[in-house]
Parts: structure tokens; sequence; C-alpha cells
């Protein structure tokens, strides 16, 4: 079969372009002032839009488990617990209520 | 620490995000033998790619029936924050070799990039090997869990089952924790977070261009600001 061979030729050359023109971006962007306060922020802004559009689109469950997740964030700084307890707290309210 | 003892840290703490990544891997791989995928065919989807949710996207519409360039768009939008992604860790590329700068960038994902950041939030040492080792470990799961979900199509239970679908949320939830640098990230936050509020809401934007832009205005609030 033909088009899963191409659109993966395609689609790779196509992310790899994207992916590569960021890292020759970032060499060429001055290296203070003004781009350097966006860059040092971009990723901070970037992690707390997809986490905005990943509870758009959850509901109630999803806003609950998020709740949980960042207090257990905060608590304890831990990628796994965070993960788990978030998890858990989604799965619970999925099976249960 | 060398590099090698620095990509093996990077391939450890992933660990939590890989067992997500095999989740969805799997999912992927059911999706992809419904489009007409083999294994074969998967797998070197996953090496070359490597972008979970675009190669979801796309392989979705060329099975919903839309034609390889439709399907080829779908992924490209969905991939644009890459360009933000791997541009925001410049530091990480500095003075290395081209074919260093290649991989490094190839291997580059939501995941290992945004761990690497908050690590090295607090261990600045940690930097290109911690990324590339965990994007390594990344890659041998995605494209792993791919292929098994081809070929156990029939045998695999919807990820939103056991709340899997909820992981990276989480994930990234802890990992914006780690970013967090203090009340002059407070501003840029609120931006980017309402940007892509109003930009969904509002069905201006479809989800892969609110990130986007909700992370270059949240960037701009904080390029104009002079208080730092």
């Amino acid at each position: 079969m033909i088009d899963p061979v191409l659109l993966t030729v395609l689609l790779a050359a196509a992310t790899f372009s994207t992916r590569y023109l960021g890292v020759v971006l970032g060499q060429y962007l001055p290296a203070s002032g003004p781009w350097t306060r966006a860059l040092n922020a971009l990723p901070g802004c970037l992690i707390v839009s997809l986490v905005a559009v990943l509870l758009i689109g959850g509901g109630p469950d999803e806003w609950v488990g998020a709740a949980v997740a960042l207090g257990i964030a905060l608590a304890t700084r831990s990628l796994p617990l965070t993960m788990i307890a978030g998890i858990a707290v989604v799965w619970a309210l999925r099976t249960y209520f | 620490m060398d590099s090698r003892s620095e990509a093996m840290s990077g391939a450890r703490a992933i660990v939590p995000l890989a067992i997500g990544v095999a989740a969805y891997g799997l999912a992927f791989g059911l999706l992809a033998a419904q489009a007409g995928f083999t294994w074969a065919e998967t797998g070197l989807m996953g090496v070359l790619v490597f972008a979970g949710s675009a190669q979801i996207v796309a392989v979705e519409r060329l099975a919903a029936g839309a034609g390889v360039v439709a399907a080829l768009v779908a992924g490209v939008a969905l991939n644009l924050r890459l360009l933000l992604v791997t541009a925001s860790i410049r530091d990480l590329f500095v003075g290395r070799p081209l074919w260093q700068r290649l991989l490094g960038a190839h291997l580059s994902s939501d995941e290992n990039w945004a761990l690497t950041l908050a690590r090295r939030a607090r261990d600045p040492s940690l930097g290109y090997w911690f990324l590339v080792g965990g994007g390594a470990l990344l890659v041998l799961v995605w494209v792993c869990a791919g292929v098994l979900g081809v070929l156990f199509a029939a045998r695999i239970p919807d990820p939103e089952t056991y709340a899997i679908d909820f992981a990276f949320a989480a994930a990234f939830i802890a990992i914006s924790r780690s970013l967090w640098r203090g009340r002059s990230d407070a501003a840029p936050w609120i931006t980017a977070v309402a940007v892509v509020i109003v930009a969904t809401r509002l069905e201006l934007f479809d989800a892969s261009w609110a990130i986007v832009l909700g992370g270059l205005t949240g960037a701009l609030v904080a390029a104009v600001r002079r208080d730092d």
C-alpha cells in the first residue's frame, strides 16, 4: 500500500524540518533583551497552554483530577506521584460516579 | 557527569511518562491497523516522525478517507509547536556539532523537552544528553508499542477505561510546577491560558493553533515586561 509510506515520508520530512527550523531560529535570535525573556518564558507558556487545551477538552472528572494533581504537584514536586494521583482520581470518578 | 550517565539519567527520569506513551502507542497501533498500515509501516512511521499526536491525527484522517494531503496538513498543523519547543532550548544546542543538533532536534518531544527543562531548573548541569537519553527511550517505547498495537489490535483496551488518557495532563501539571520561576511568570501564564480559552471557546482556532498562539502571546507579555 503506497499511502502509509507516502504519508510517513512526507510527515517525517515536514516534522523534522519544523523541529530543526526551531534549533536554527534559536541560534540566530539575540542572546539578551526581549527575545531572551520571551524564549525563557516560552516553555512554561506552552505547557500551560497545552494543559488548558487538554482540560477544555475534558469535563468535571478531569477538572477535579487536575485540581488534585496540582495539589500533589505543589506539595511534592514529584512527577510520578502527581501522575498516579491524577489518574487514580479520574479513574475513580469515571468508574463510581 | 559524563554524557553517557547523563543520557541514562534522562532515560530513567522519563519512565513514568514512557508508560503513558506506551499506552498511546498501543492505541496508535490499533488505529494504524484500521487504516491499513502493516506493523512494519507503523514502526517506520514511529521512528521517522516520532510525534504521537500528529501521527494519530494524520492516520485518523487517512482512515476517515481524507487523502494523503489532508492527512499531512492535519499532522503538520499539530506539530507547529515543535518549532517553539526546539527554539526554546537553544542553550542545549550551543557549540554542538551538526549531527548532535540534528539528533537532538529529532528526539525533542513534549515529554522529554518539558522534563529536561523541569530538571534543569533544579540542576543546571543537566542538558543535551539528558534530553537525548529521554528521547531515545521514548522512541523505543513508542515504536514497540505501536507495532504491538498493530499485531494485537483485537485485544487492546481503550485508554479511557483506566483513565490513562489523563496521564499527560497530570504530567504536564507536575512539570509546569517545576517550570514556575516566580511571580514574574504569572502574567505570561495567565495570558497564555486566557488566549487558549478565548481562541477555543470562540472557535477561532482549533486546539493545535490555540496552543501555539497561547505560547506566543504569553512569551510576548514576558518580552515587554522589564521587571526581571
